[in-house]
């Protein structure tokens, strides 16, 4: 049977929650984790009642805040522009979600729910339409906002997004090579067995070298540090410059939900998406041969947890990597872009080709 | 009119609104923005018609390519900044003869043109099948368009080129 | 140096006035119309080859006849020689020949005299105000220009005379009608405002960027923004009341500037301060420049986007403070060293927490050597950018770790020693290429080298009593001091106190370890102060207005290496408790000055780094 609407509004609700709320719960992560690694304590005092747990309410004050700060429009910015950039820069970067597969197959009675909002069969040929519509609201609000300083950003966001476009589709074009599908659920459940009966078939260990150079351009297409030219705080303030409030915020927010969309395309290409290595469908069989079932329930908990587990590492990652390295130059990002993962993403092309050549 | 409809007229309206904010705005940027949505509402279009693969290539293409070049260049523009680039009309006279001319030549085949109206069959994803004959059948007007495409993109190197 | 005077008296025999050999400063007053030439010929001279202008700067003397004297310090790499060349100026209407044609510095050093003495520069190419507003009037380092007048409110409408400040639209409509040429097609550049207001300006530097794409063509550094005013301070004051006025100049290193002031009086008393005092100052100096080249270096990576090792750093440096506070009770406003001595001795066991420190201090800088030193974006970040020729570094007057990133083996620590630097053992690292790479270097390194000489100078400091071998009954200073206070004196001279060198005073026996034994400038110890009338009467003389530290006529220059490159305090005193006039020759002042330079042809993003590496600090270039 078919899905209804109402549990295609309930799986959207779930993957919004969890976008969002992993965005919010990365400006904790990336408070508590740079403070770790920068031998600090990092930010403690948001409290309720004198509860501080952690710290874990300040993205609440941070929400609190950005919703009651005035936001200001400056007297020569473009108005309508200017109010709508950030909105556009939130949508692309959330509807991306909309085809990333979190489960396989749940099983109500005589209903079967695809864990995925939208079946598209054209699943990552959508996440790459999605990710270059992401500059648009970076370029828009850029230029409304009237200022050389946004205006640097813009352009600066412009040229590094645009060229970063054409290497990030390069290079899954080998998995796309491997897979012979780009319907994202496909792609997942061909991760699903193994090699040598214990190795999990994973993305990685077919495509290792397009693997690295995904991650690259794709921290590239975050804008976050060693990317981050676009925003430079300590050179040109960023694109935002003239944002306040909620509009600064809806970009803030932008950056993470992008951090945690990369997260997930690395993991559903490369890293098996929702499969948990030796669960079937009817439960875990291990190499060694022992096996345990469990009912679906079971089983779909299990994926989604491994998918959020491998997501929430790879966050881990790139707030790791944001932490420890200096920005590039804006001129060094576009020349590492195109003269290097470019050619080497053509390469892998190449030896992809010549591999499923000669094994066929 | 069912929900098929709805969403179609959504679409078509969204199409034509945007496309009469291209036109008519005096702003270059905001016409890009009229443009963005045009283009989306088209891709939207495509999707009806079970063409899922032109629908992404034509906001893969025309709205995250082309159009962003078109904006990052209106913005490089010497004045893009402190000066609203206006779009004005001129030629008024000559312009309308054409305009007409072509209503009239687009209005006369959408009459005369024997629709094939049909129902919508099964949804049938066409990536697939779009890859092969690209490779298959179609592979020599591929090639020439490829090598088409590299010589423009070798040559306008070469003009941007300083010294 | 005769041999430089003797050869100017030959060449120029008609056009000196004067020669003179005083404190072991080599000068000569020469006539005015003469400078020029003169200050070439120094220059170009292959035997004496002046070829770096320390400073230049102006004297007034009120109603005297000539009333205004042109100072010129030059210092020569090859033979170690200074010489002052001055030239006296008279109204109305004083005006010099300009020397920026010969020195690159001279033009902002010319700036700075046209703008707070009213000396104007013929042939200077851009005389305008350099430290005060365009709307400022009056000279205010003029003796005729008392410290308390105040300057009229500048609004919009009062003082919009376009002729000084462009009203938005007129520079808008100018930055419209600007048009350079570029191979044959007329170009508009984009002009951008960098600061005041700027992340990456320390908030106080404004530099007005000309841009093309985001390629620098032009720009222009303007200062100012933080001027306090320090040397007219510094003649409406004490000797003693100056301190802390030094602490404002460099910041991160406070204990440096009080130190060179203090040697600059010193020098003019003819005062040698105690063995043990000199391997304090130096100690205290090195711990201040650590602090300071951490500060330098972290700061730098934090605005290249690596805020890790800034805050890597930044512990590093607290254990610094610390160390800095436990000393002289306090991190920054340190007013630590007196005119003859320090404020008081080390505080018991501070040499083993030093040793602790320095661990921490190796340890981080071995952290950050692995995240950047070879860290590929960093070096990209860094390498060949913001690089100055050799030539052009001399011609900007650069000093200390920049001038040494040039490749120029200078370090005042080595060539004029002071504090028995001479004594101690260690390197001065040059770098090659003078881009910021070698600056970072350079830096680095300076902080390895300044842990060594504090190890080695705690080696060599004389022990002085810092815990007193006493026999008598123990009883703390303070209680020693309100004993006095009533009168109870009785064998109270015979008492050994135990001292907390932060509060009231020292033991006496520890207070001739740090200061020097001249009753001019030495402040008694307080149990003679307390306990007996020529203790009181010494006292009183040193703290009351008019009298206090006096001395003689004369002046004197004295550099010292601070964390920046040279920092010099010129004084000259007309025999009162007050100085004449104080010069202080701040060594970033110069490198904000080749800043433009610096950055032609830059990216727009390679200006943060560049900016960071020169370590602007404003306290010491606006003074």
């Amino acid at each position: 049977m078919a899905e209804g609407i109402g549990i295609i509004l309930l799986k959207f609700g779930f993957i919004l929650l969890f976008a969002l709320g992993l965005g919010g719960l990365l400006t904790w992560v990336e408070r508590k984790q740079s403070a770790i690694m920068q031998d600090r304590i990092g930010a403690n005092r948001a409290s309720i009642f004198g509860l501080r747990l952690i710290g874990l309410f300040h993205p609440l004050a941070d929400a609190i805040k950005m919703f009651t700060k005035e936001s200001f429009t400056p007297a020569s910015a473009e108005k309508f522009l200017f109010t709508l950039a950030p909105a556009i820069s939130v949508f692309f970067a959330l509807i991306g979600f909309a085809v990333i597969p979190f489960g396989d197959k749940l099983i109500f009675g005589d209903t079967v729910v695809n864990l995925q909002v939208a079946p598209l069969n054209v699943g990552l040929l959508y996440l790459f339409a999605v990710a270059g519509l992401a500059v648009y609201g970076v370029v828009l609000g850029a230029w409304a906002s009237r200022n050389n300083y946004a205006m640097l950003g813009g352009m600066r966001a412009a040229a590094q997004m645009i060229s970063y476009e054409v290497a990030l589709g390069v290079t899954i074009f080998g998995s796309i090579m491997i897979y012979q599908t780009v319907d994202l659920q496909q792609i997942v459940h061909l991760q699903g067995g193994t090699f040598w009966g214990w190795l999990p078939a994973w993305g990685i260990f077919m495509q290792p070298l397009g693997f690295i150079l995904f991650l690259t351009v794709g921290i590239a297409e975050t804008k976050r540090v060693p990317f981050d030219a676009p925003e430079g705080e300590s050179e040109i303030i960023g694109y935002f410059i003239e944002y306040s409030g909620m509009g600064f915020g809806m970009y803030f927010l932008t950056d993470f939900v992008e951090t945690v969309m990369i997260s997930a395309i690395t993991v559903t290409l490369f890293f098996g998406g929702w499969q948990v290595p030796y669960l079937l469908a009817d439960g875990f069989h291990f190499p060694w041969g022992e096996v345990w079932l469990l009912n679906n329930w079971t089983v779909a908990l299990f994926q989604i947890a491994s998918f959020s587990l491998k997501v929430m590492f790879f966050l881990w990652l790139q707030m790791a990597i944001r932490w420890t390295l200096p920005r590039f130059r804006y001129d060094q990002i576009l020349r590492l872009g195109w003269k290097y993962i470019l050619p080497i993403s053509l390469l892998n092309i190449v030896l992809t080709g010549i591999v499923i050549m000669v094994l066929k | 009119m069912n929900f098929y409809d709805i969403v179609f007229y959504l679409f078509a309206a969204l199409t034509i609104a945007s496309a009469g904010v291209l036109v008519f705005s005096r702003n270059v940027v905001y016409s890009a923005v009229g443009l963005l949505f045009a283009l989306s509402g088209v891709a939207g279009l495509y999707v009806l018609l079970a063409a899922d693969f032109v629908a992404i290539v034509q906001i893969l293409i025309y709205v995250g390519g082309i159009l962003v070049l078109l904006l990052f260049g209106v913005m490089l523009s010497q004045k893009g900044m402190r000066v609203d680039i206006g779009t004005g009309a001129k030629q008024l006279g000559p312009a309308m003869i054409v305009v007409a001319g072509v209503l009239v030549v687009l209005f006369r085949m959408i009459m005369k043109t024997p629709w094939a109206l049909q129902s919508v069959s099964e949804f049938e994803p066409t990536t697939n099948k779009i890859g092969v004959l690209m490779m298959t059948d179609y592979l020599i007007p591929f090639e020439i368009a490829s090598v088409l495409l590299l010589g423009a993109l070798v040559g306008a190197a070469f003009i941007a080129r300083k010294d | 140096m005769p041999n430089a005077l003797k050869l100017l008296q030959n060449k120029f025999s008609d056009c000196i006035r004067e020669t003179n050999c005083h404190l072991g400063d080599t000068s000569a007053v020469v006539n005015k119309k003469a400078v020029h030439d003169i200050l070439e010929f120094l220059r170009d001279d292959a035997d004496l080859n002046f070829d770096l202008l320390v400073d230049l700067t102006c004297v007034d003397y009120g109603e005297g006849e000539p009333r205004f004297e042109i100072v010129y310090l030059l210092h020569s790499f090859k033979t170690k020689a200074r010489i002052f060349i001055k030239a006296q100026v008279s109204e109305p209407d004083p005006q010099v020949q300009t020397v920026s044609d010969l020195w690159h510095i001279a033009d902002w050093y010319e700036r700075e005299v046209w703008d707070l003495f009213g000396v104007s520069f013929k042939g200077h190419p851009d005389l305008r105000r350099l430290l005060m507003y365009e709307e400022f009037q009056g000279h205010p380092l003029r003796k005729d220009y008392s410290i308390d007048k105040r300057q009229p409110l500048v609004t919009a409408e009062g003082t919009n005379n376009s002729q000084i400040t462009p009203t938005l639209e007129q520079s808008q409509q100018a930055m419209e009608e600007y048009v350079s040429e570029e191979n044959g097609l007329s170009v508009r550049h984009m002009f951008l405002n960098m600061g005041p207001s700027h992340p990456a300006m320390h908030g106080v530097v404004k530099i007005v960027l000309e841009l093309d794409g985001e390629k620098v063509v032009g720009s222009d550094v303007g200062i100012g923004y933080l001027h306090r005013a320090f040397e007219k301070h510094a003649e409406n004051i004490s000797y003693t009341g100056v301190f802390p006025y030094t602490d404002r100049l460099n910041y991160v290193s406070p204990i440096i500037n009080n130190v060179g002031y203090a040697l600059a009086v010193e020098k003019l008393l003819g005062i040698e301060v105690t063995e043990r005092c000199k391997y304090i100052r130096v100690i205290m100096s090195e711990i201040s420049r650590i602090a300071d080249h951490l500060t330098c270096i972290g700061a730098m990576a934090m605005e290249l986007g690596a805020m890790t090792p800034f805050l890597y750093f930044m512990q590093a440096r607290e254990a610094m403070y610390q160390l800095i506070e436990e000393v002289t009770g306090a991190r920054i406003t340190v007013s630590y060293v007196r005119v003859g001595g320090v404020k008081a001795d080390l505080p018991a066991g501070f040499e083993s927490r030093v040793h602790d420190q320095l661990k921490k201090v190796r340890a981080e800088l071995k952290q950050v050597h692995r995240l950047l030193s070879r860290n590929r974006i960093f070096v990209d970040r860094v390498q060949g950018i913001g690089a100055i020729s050799t030539a052009d570094a001399i011609s900007y007057s650069f000093t200390g770790p920049m001038l040494r990133a040039c490749g120029v083996d200078y370090d005042v620590r080595k060539t004029f020693p002071y504090s028995n630097y001479d004594r101690i053992d260690f390197d001065v690292p040059v770098g090659e290429n003078g881009d910021i790479l070698d600056r970072y270097l350079v830096r680095m390194e300076e902080i390895e080298q300044s842990c060594r000489i504090i190890e080695q100078a705690f080696e060599k400091i004389p022990v002085g009593n810092v815990m007193v071998d006493f026999t008598g009954k123990e009883i703390p200073a303070e209680k020693m001091a309100d004993l006095g206070k009533f009168g109870q004196t009785e064998g109270l001279l015979l008492q050994v106190a135990v001292t907390d060198p932060t509060l009231l005073g020292a033991g006496e026996s520890e207070h001739a370890e740090v200061r020097h034994a001249d009753k001019r400038v030495s402040l008694p110890a307080k149990e003679k102060t307390y306990a007996s009338i020529e203790g009181l009467i010494n006292h009183f003389m040193l703290i009351m207005d008019g009298h206090g530290i006096c001395p003689p006529k004369g002046e004197a220059y004295f550099p010292v290496e601070g964390a920046n490159g040279e920092l010099g305090f010129y004084i000259v005193s007309d025999g009162s408790d007050k100085a004449y006039r104080v010069r202080c020759r701040p060594p970033c002042f110069a490198f904000v000055a080749g800043f433009s330079k610096m950055i032609e042809g830059c990216q727009l993003a390679d200006i943060i780094p560049a900016f960071g590496s020169i370590n602007m600090i404003a306290g010491e270039l606006d003074r």
